[in-house]
Order: structure tokens, then C-alpha cells, then sequence
């Protein structure tokens, strides 16, 4: 026997499906809703459909959007010349936010992982190399995380394209900007460490 | 005088419901019969200077049944005990949760780094399953080695994490291409990924396996005899042919679907007057092996660190005649702090044991002299 009504007990096991929302914390926000205004409720269930029915990949760099290309592939401020490979399209927002790039994108899918069974046809490298060769670029910023699969996603990309004549980087890594050398983990600390520069 | 522990309080470790121990620098001998909880406590010794246990990869075995958690506090005194430098550092473990590493209550990420910082302690064990490093598969020496290096040095320890991952997708990858699932365009890369993280592994074993050689040869020299004792590596392929030995072994690696050269199929030779003592030594050689293995291991981390690490030896006496007693219990009274059990107090000398404390078990009580009021005070 359910504990709760049979439609509380479908909201609580939905919500539990997404991630990190564990049992007790989608009972929660079940009750909450429950709790609350009901155009609350129905501004959150539009939400989530109106999601569902108008976004799609952009054509060009797989980022989301509304339209056929997102705004930043139709912004003609933007450096066209320069393309950041990103594993996923929250990836963007966290660059977007930095303020310091003007180039463009490309949403590659995730990363190269065998354990996982994805394999370049699974990601949107062959797409990038298109790219490249149709929009004259002249260099791929690669911005994979910093573990084994986004290394190695990194090392392949530079591989594909190494008879085109693009440049190809990776983002460095090293400390974290304004907090002190004594809180940094070992590691980070011992790549900034490998990674220093002359001043 | 490098660091060492005071005190160490233990909760719910093992046998033990809630005990203390007072330790002094120098010997400190457990005494016990069998079945008491010597080799516990030596145990939660480890595991409250380093954050896990080095018995067992079953961790959850360490929580006393049926309590939900493990607890062990001790006091590490820095430097000169008179300048009164102390650090309560506290380990608090509930299975299945992330562990609670405090310093002077102040949350730590890891103990190893404030080791390296020179805030806590090192320990070099030694537990009579040990033995396996010398009579043991390959991989209990690379163990004995990468656990060595990776207290010293974390970068060594993320480059041995990061080489396993990296051999893991590429088997998987050789399966893949085997049964037709991969076209096996990303095989270069792996191979590459590969060779770059095992370099780094082999360049830290390679580094080490010289001194710490000489070492054991010492070690051995004082053990067992004036017969030369010295280590080899063996290389499945060797540093500067290791892309290519890679590369040539693809074909035979997609067939067996597992990467059959790099530093996880190497071995570390342990050779007394040049014979394998892995494959020939008599069983008292490989005993006394083990046990230089041990101290080969203290003189490494002192010559790389400065600091004499805790010694924590379980029941190394019984298997030893009168004469390397004597010269083992010499050696832990002169180190900075050892932590010794044995069932039989007549192993050492009395003048020896008047000079050392001595921590009655029984039961999962701890009774020593100087502690016999049973004050608690970590």
C-alpha cells in the first residue's frame, strides 16, 4: 500500500528520476507543490513542456535554441575565425559568463569513452571537421573537462584536423583566481605547478 | 625530532568499544595473548595517522559491530615535544559516507597532505600477510612500490589512478574492435593517452627502485648476512621503447582484448647474490625480506622527507632467532616511534623494556603503566 495518495506517489517518483534529487529531497519539493498556488504548479508543468516542444540543437553548433541557429551562431559581432569544442551545452553559459571569449562554438555531445561505449560517431567531431573546412577557421580552442575522457576527446580532435591547418589548444589548468595557494588540492597545485610561466 | 603520537583515542574500532593508549617515542610494546586485539590496535594506529586501513579492502570491516560508526582521535606531537606543538587529528568513518579527516577540529581533505606538510605522520606497517610482497603475485610488488611513492608524492599517486583508467578504456576499446563494435579510429589516441600517463609512472619507479635497492640491500646486509641484496625492475617495455612496443603488440592486444605492456604488468625483482627470491628464496630469506622491504621503506621516506616515519610491526618477533631479535628490538627503540605486538614479553630484554612503555591487552581493554588510571584525555 502507497504511502501517499496515488498522484502525490507519481510526482515524488518523477522528481526522484532527476539527478541529484535523491527520496527524501523529491518528497519534499512534492509537498511543496503540493502545498503551494496552483498557477505556481501549472507555470512549472508549462515550463517543462513549452521545453520539450520548442528547443532544438542549433545547425550549426548543436547549442540550444529556438531557432535554426542559436543567437550566438547569428551574432556577426562574434569571432567566426575561432571555434570552443564543449563536451555540453551548459558549458557555454559557464565560458559565455567569463567575458573574455568572442568566437564561436560547438557542442560536441559528451566524450570520447570506450567504457562507455561512445566512439567519435557518437559525438559531433566528424560535424567539427566539416566546419572547419566550410568556415575557413583558423583556430579550435578545445574545452573538454580536465579528466581522461576529455583529454584523450581533445587529443583525438587534434588528430582529425591535423592536415587542415587549423590551430589547436587546449585551456590551461592551474590555481583558482582569488583564493589562497594553502586551500588548493595537492593536484591542481602540482599541475600549476608543472605548468608555470616566466613573468 | 620528527613528529609522533601521544595519545590515540579509538571508538567503535574493531573490538574496541571506546579505548585509549598513551604511546612514547621510541619502543612501545603490545602484549597480549591471542584474539585480544593487538593486531587491531595496531590497525587503528594506521588508520587514524592516514585515513584507511592498510589490512583490508573491505573498510566497513573496521566499524565494531553493530555500531554505524568508527572514530579514532590522536594527538601528534611536532617537532620538539617541549615547544608543546600539538595536533588532535581526528578520523571519523560511517560506511558508505565520505570520511571526516579533522585537524585541530578544522576539516582536512586528506591526511597524506598534511603529512607532506609536515603536520602529521607517516607509518610504515608491517602485518605477517606482508610476506605476499616477497612470495606474492607481480602486482603485490607494484603495490608495495606504488604505495610507497604515492605517499610521498600525490602527483604519482594521480598519474597511477589516471594510468588505470586510461588501460581500462583502452581494453575495452581492443573489445570493441574485436567483436566488430569499434572502427578503432581511437586507438591512436589511446595509445597516446596511455604511453603519456605511463611514463610517468615508470619514470617515478625508476627514480626509486635505486635507492630504495641499496636500501634493502642495508637491510638485508644487517637481517640476514653479508650476501650481496639489491632490487631490478623488470620492464614489459622498456622506457625508451615504449610507444613502439605499444604499438607493436596492437594485433596481439585486440585478440586477447587487454593491453599486455606498460608498467602494469611490470615486476620489481628482489634478488639476493643474484638469485629471484620471489621464485628460490628459502622461507626464512623471503621473511627477512619482507621485513627489509620495511625498513628499506622507512630509509626512503626519511632520506626523501627528513622525518623518521612510526613503525607499526605486528607479531615480528616470533618467527626471528635470539640474535635478530635483539637487533630488531635495538632498532625500534632508536627509531623515532615504533608500535610493536607480540604475545610473549620475554622476547625482549629487561633493560630494554625498562627503557620502553609497555600496553597490556585484553579483551578489547587497554591497561599501561603509566595510563593504569584509565584517564582519558585525547
Amino acid at each position: 500500500m502507497a504511502t501517499y495518495a496515488r498522484p502525490v506517489e507519481r510526482l515524488i517518483t518523477e522528481l526522484s528520476r532527476l539527478p541529484s534529487i535523491g527520496p527524501k529531497s523529491a518528497q519534499r519539493i512534492a509537498f511543496h507543490v503540493v502545498r503551494g498556488r496552483p498557477e505556481e504548479a501549472y507555470g512549472l508543468a508549462e515550463a517543462l513542456k513549452e521545453v520539450k516542444d520548442r528547443i532544438r540543437p542549433c545547425k550549426r553548433c548543436f547549442n540550444l535554441t529556438e531557432e535554426e541557429e542559436c543567437e550566438i551562431c547569428r551574432d556577426s559581432r562574434r569571432d567566426a575565425a575561432v571555434i570552443c569544442a564543449v563536451e555540453d551545452p551548459y558549458d557555454i553559459g559557464s565560458i559565455e559568463r567569463t567575458g573574455e571569449y568572442r568566437g564561436l562554438y560547438h557542442v560536441l555531445g559528451g566524450s570520447l569513452s570506450p567504457l562507455d561505449g561512445i566512439e567519435p560517431e557518437d559525438l559531433r567531431i566528424a560535424e567539427l571537421v566539416e566546419r572547419v573546412k566550410g568556415e575557413g577557421t583558423e583556430e579550435i580552442v578545445v574545452a573538454t573537462n580536465p579528466n581522461t575522457t576529455g583529454e584523450a576527446t581533445a587529443m583525438y580532435i587534434a588528430q582529425e584536423v591535423q592536415e587542415l591547418g587549423v590551430r589547436v589548444t587546449v585551456l590551461a589548468s592551474g590555481l583558482p583566481v582569488g583564493g589562497d595557494l594553502e586551500y588548493a588540492d595537492e593536484v591542481t597545485l602540482g599541475r600549476a605547478f608543472a605548468g608555470r610561466r616566466q613573468l | 625530532m620528527s613528529p609522533h603520537i601521544r595519545a590515540l583515542r579509538l571508538v567503535n574500532f574493531r573490538n574496541y568499544a571506546d579505548a585509549t593508549v598513551l604511546l612514547s617515542p621510541g619502543l612501545n610494546v603490545i602484549v597480549g595473548d591471542n584474539a585480544q586485539g593487538k593486531t587491531n590496535l595496531l590497525e587503528a594506529v594506521s588508520f587514524a595517522a592516514t585515513g584507511s586501513t592498510p589490512r583490508t579492502s573491505t573498510e566497513s570491516e573496521v566499524v565494531r559491530w553493530p555500531a554505524e560508526f568508527a572514530r579514532t582521535e590522536m594527538r601528534v606531537v611536532l617537532g620538539d615535544g617541549a615547544r608543546g606543538d600539538e595536533r588532535a587529528v581526528a578520523v571519523g568513518y560511517a560506511p558508505g559516507q565520505r570520511k571526516r579527516l579533522t585537524v585541530d577540529d578544522v576539516p582536512a581533505e586528506s591526511l597524506s597532505s598534511y603529512a607532506a606538510g609536515g603536520a602529521g605522520v607517516r607509518t610504515v606497517t608491517f602485518f605477517p600477510d606482508d610476506l605476499r610482497i616477497v612470495k606474492g603475485a607481480p602486482s603485490d610488488r607494484r603495490e608495495y612500490l606504488d604505495g610507497l611513492l604515492s605517499t610521498l608524492r600525490p602527483s604519482y599517486a594521480r598519474a597511477v589512478a589516471e594510468y588505470a583508467r586510461a588501460v581500462q578504456q583502452r581494453n575495452q576499446l581492443l573489445r570493441r574492435i574485436r567483436d566488430g563494435l569499434s572502427s578503432g579510429k581511437t586507438l591512436q589516441t589511446w595509445d597516446t593517452k596511455v604511453v603519456d600517463l605511463g611514463t610517468r609512472v615508470l619514470q617515478g619507479r625508476a627514480a626509486a627502485v635505486g635507492p630504495l635497492g641499496d636500501f634493502f640491500g642495508s637491510a638485508m646486509r644487517a637481517l640476514y648476512g653479508s650476501e650481496k641484496a639489491g632490487m631490478g625492475y623488470s620492464y614489459s617495455a622498456p622506457l625508451e621503447g615504449y610507444c613502439e612496443a605499444l604499438t607493436e603488440a596492437r594485433d596481439a592486444d585486440v585478440e586477447r582484448g587487454t593491453t599486455s605492456v606498460g608498467p602494469h604488468r611490470d615486476d620489481l625483482e628482489l634478488l639476493l647474490g643474484g638469485m629471484d627470491l620471489t621464485t628460490y628464496g628459502s622461507q626464512g630469506q623471503q621473511r627477512l625480506a619482507t621485513l627489509a622491504l620495511k625498513f628499506a621503506a622507512r630509509e626512503y621516506v626519511r632520506d626523501a622527507t627528513g622525518e623518521d616515519p612510526v613503525l607499526l610491526f605486528d607479531d615480528v618477533m616470533s618467527e626471528l632467532d635470539g640474535r635478530r631479535r635483539e637487533y630488531l628490538a635495538e632498532y625500534f627503540q632508536e627509531s623515532t616511534q615504533a608500535v610493536i605486538s607480540t604475545t610473549n614479553l620475554e622476547y625482549f630484554e629487561e633493560e630494554l623494556l625498562s627503557r620502553s612503555r609497555v600496553i597490556r591487552i585484553s579483551g578489547g581493554e587497554i591497561s599501561s603503566p603509566a595510563d593504569s588510571s584509565g584517564k582519558r584525555d585525547v
